[in-house]
């Protein structure tokens, strides 16, 4: 009975988690409307590891302090009721059968090898913890690989159906594909870098419940480990009454790792509270209740690699810092962060690579990093205006960033922050090396008196001929690098404008013109 | 209803008129039998100056027929909220559409193909819910539904050119009048960019005859010229009401060279400023000789 309220409660959840995340998308108004972020909000890992980072309370945390009480009370009832992640898991994993490896046993310790490096990591301000919390992993993983797979392979076959050019045919393809349009398709087929090699990773983490049922959420998973560590005194215990036979079928069920058959070694921190032992116990020896003095197993993990944990993390953070990534002119030129986006190091002390501004990204030019940020920067999001342009009076990325790495900004704000500066390159430019007209970075420059201007000139061309030119300019002082002239740049393949970061407002010394 | 068959309905009504010997009405069916090219209206209700010059010109009814779908294409190519006179004057769209569905419209499609973001463009612009309100079917441009198609050659030779706007029995354009760093101007032919499909950017190197073209092929039904407000500069996005005058104007044609030429002498230019005004009276798809048209002013 429990396990099916349990089942209902996980599917509810999962699809509140799809729900929302389909309302990452615009719809043409200033704001979505939906609170999207509300599962990054409440993820304890996130909030604690973003507050030691940055060194700065943060607004949303109601949630994440209810997920705290919650645990501390109540044990990892999240892992095995609530997280998105741990219930596509738990679906793959039921695809598993046989009983769980006794030879994997120990490996539940990782997981707080991982937390640990990730909290004294984010103590001393490198803010990795984005790589490998699951909710931030699950959101990147579906807006930068499945979900444009699915939307990719779902317009190809309604694509082929209509290219038959057979009338009843095409009329009911067309009728089904609207209808999936307004239900779950994305307003347009988005694109990013790296899709693959999220996805690949993302396919990894699912495929490792046919190793172990849950191999992530019992070995791997770091929100898992905190909640673990909080639920070490949770009221909610097990206890098992006498009528047990040693039968082994709740070890054979176990999702969580925490070794009920052995009475004395339960392991609350490893317990997810999916009760599918007291459902399933031959004997009804199983129960579940409050404020019995029950024996808990200890946590076990060993002094030597508890301090070998601290050490990795605390050696993390030169290492990944000894790059020259906050340098203005010597980091990427093209690292262009979205409009909001804190100065670079506190951007990073922020960002959890969620991929939510990719995501609601109108159009689709934020994209993912790898390397260009560092390593700590991996997944973080830059603007490559050839994919997209930053919309003049769009703020949706700063609604949905979940730590504020992303300011959210009104309006007003938002058309005056320089993202970076365009330039233009001569010669590939039409009127400037070919004497063609063209001015489409004009035209489209949407700055209330346009940062680009053209100067009219007179050219002779081959035949002799008088012809008047319009070549453009840009005015550095009101060019907010939006990109859309990039974007929008006739001449393909290399731009004859494109930006880069030089100018972007939020940076003291990655500056052009004199204050 | 064409042309001709508008002759026919005149001469039938000459002729039971003339039964009933009531000579006013004979003198105003004659009146309305003389051709008027241009109806200029001026008055503060945009929906009303957009009928009266509709009627100026004899009524919707000269124009759409009982059945016919229509496409009403305005410009919302860009994200900007109405009174910045980036994008047509949604109450001069759904003024239209409620026309043409008077005149017994089966279908009127509402649409262009945005250069920024059709969601914003769409919403920002006021028209897609204007449109809507009034049973104007409104739907976002899709990919598949261009059509590479011969053109008259000038500039170019073929062009996707987008189905629905092809398949239409009627096509109104419903301009907003406004500047442009290019060709000076947009007003009606260059508002049929909206139609056109590929990497529109490389139509700059041509764009007079290019918008010849595109003008000659598709041959709008009726042009109705937006001057409600527009805009003197920083355009075609503009983004800074300093730059927006209020004229409470609504120009409506049949000739597109025409409604554009006189489009012109709103920002104190000769259609013969304008290349392409110039490029379409050259190839003959109209006039831009204001002093030989009819040009009817009513003010409401």
């Amino acid at each position: 009975m429990t396990k099916k309220i349990r089942i209902v409660t996980q599917g509810i959840f999962l699809l509140i988690f799809l729900w929302l995340f389909l309302q990452t998308e615009s719809k043409g108004a200033n704001d979505l409307g939906y609170p999207v972020k509300v599962f990054l909000d409440a993820d304890p890992l996130i909030f604690i590891t973003t507050i030691f980072s940055s060194r700065e309370w943060y607004q949303t945390f109601y949630l994440a302090l209810l997920v705290i009480v919650a645990t501390l009370f109540l044990g990892r009832v999240f892992c095995g009721w609530v997280c998105p992640l741990g219930t596509l898991n738990n679906m793959v994993g039921s695809m598993k059968k046989g009983r769980p490896r006794t030879s994997t046993e120990n490996w539940y310790r990782f997981k707080y090898y991982i937390l640990i490096f990730l909290l004294v990591s984010s103590l001393f301000s490198l803010q990795l913890t984005g790589i490998a919390d699951p909710l931030s992993l699950l959101i990147r993983s579906f807006s930068l690989a499945v979900y444009p797979l699915v939307s990719y392979a779902t317009s190809a076959t309604f694509d082929a159906f209509y290219n038959t050019n057979i009338p009843f045919l095409v009329n009911g393809s067309e009728f089904t594909y609207s209808i999936l349009k307004k239900i779950f398709l994305p307003f347009q087929q988005p694109f990013y870098l790296q899709s693959a090699f999220v996805g690949f990773l993302f396919v990894l983490i699912l495929g490792l419940n046919l190793v172990e049922r849950r191999f992530w959420c019992k070995y791997l998973c770091p929100l898992g480990g905190l909640l673990g560590v909080l639920s070490r005194y949770a009221f909610l215990r097990r206890s098992v009454s006498e009528d047990c036979n040693d039968c082994g079928a709740c070890a054979h069920a176990c999702q969580g790792g925490a070794i009920p058959n052995q009475e004395e070694r339960w392991k609350n921190t490893e317990c997810i509270y999916c009760m599918d032992c007291d459902d399933l116990c031959p004997r009804n020896a199983v129960h579940f209740g409050f404020l019995k003095k029950q024996p808990v197993a200890g946590m076990d993990l060993g002094k030597r690699r508890v301090i070998g944990s601290i050490l990795t993390g605390l050696i993390a953070v030169p290492l990944m810092r000894i790059t020259p990534i906050a340098r203005a002119g010597v980091s990427d030129p093209r690292l262009i962060r979205p409009p909001g986006a804190l100065e670079e190091k506190k951007f990073l002390r922020r960002c959890v690579k969620c991929g939510e501004c990719m995501k609601v990204c109108i159009t689709n030019g934020l994209q993912p990093t790898l390397f260009e940020a560092g390593i700590e920067g991996i997944w973080s999001p830059v603007l490559v205006p050839r994919i997209g342009y930053c919309e003049y009076r769009c703020t949706l990325c700063g609604q949905v960033c979940p730590t504020g790495a992303i300011k959210r900004l009104e309006l007003p704000e938002k058309n005056e922050v320089k993202i970076g500066l365009a330039m233009i390159d001569k010669g590939r430019c039409l009127p400037h090396a070919h004497a063609t007209p063209c001015i489409v970075c004009e035209e489209v420059c949407p700055t209330p008196k346009k940062a680009i201007w053209f100067e009219e000139i007179r050219v002779i061309n081959r035949e002799g001929k008088e012809r008047v030119l319009k070549l453009p300019r840009v005015d550095l002082e009101l060019c907010i690098g939006c990109g859309l002239c990039e974007a929008k740049c006739p001449v393909l393949g290399q731009p004859a404008i494109y930006v880069t970061s030089v100018g972007e407002s939020r940076s003291r010394d990655n500056q052009l013109l004199l204050p | 209803m064409n042309r001709r068959d508008f002759i026919k309905a005149a001469l039938a009504a000459g002729v039971t008129l003339s039964f009933q010997g009531n000579t006013s009405m004979i003198l105003s069916s004659l009146e309305a039998a003389e051709k008027v090219d241009l109806a200029v209206a001026h008055g503060v209700s945009p929906a009303g100056i957009t009928k009266a010059a509709i009627d100026g010109l004899g009524g919707i009814k000269r124009f759409i027929s009982r059945g016919d779908i229509v496409v009403v294409k305005p410009n919302m190519g860009w994200d900007r909220m109405p009174e910045y006179a980036a994008t047509t004057n949604p109450n001069v769209v759904s003024a239209v559409i409620k026309l043409c569905y008077e005149a017994g419209a089966k279908q009127v499609k509402v649409f262009d193909r945005a250069v920024v973001d059709p969601r914003r463009c769409y919403k920002q612009s006021g028209i897609a819910d204007a449109a809507s309100a009034v049973g104007g079917i409104v739907s976002f441009v899709d990919d598949r539904k261009f059509k590479e198609v011969k053109l008259p050659g000038i500039a170019l030779k073929s062009w996707p050119i987008y189905t629905e706007a092809m398949e239409a029995d009627k096509v109104i354009n419903i301009p907003i009048a406004k500047t442009h760093g290019l060709s000076t101007l947009t007003l009606g032919m260059k508002n049929l960019m909206g139609i056109m499909g590929g990497s529109r950017g490389r139509i700059h190197q041509k764009i007079d005859g290019s918008l010849v073209d595109v003008a000659m092929f598709i041959k709008p039904t009726l042009v109705v010229l937006d001057a409600v407000r527009v805009l003197t500069a920083n355009g075609p996005q503009g983004g800074s009401l300093s730059d927006v005058k209020q004229l409470n104007m609504v120009i409506a044609g049949t000739d597109q060279v025409a409604v554009d030429a006189y489009g012109a002498t709103l920002f104190g230019l000769k259609g013969a400023d304008i290349g392409y005004v110039m490029a379409g009276h050259k190839a003959g798809l109209g006039t831009m000789d204001l002093s030989k048209l009819k040009i009817k002013r009513v003010n409401i």
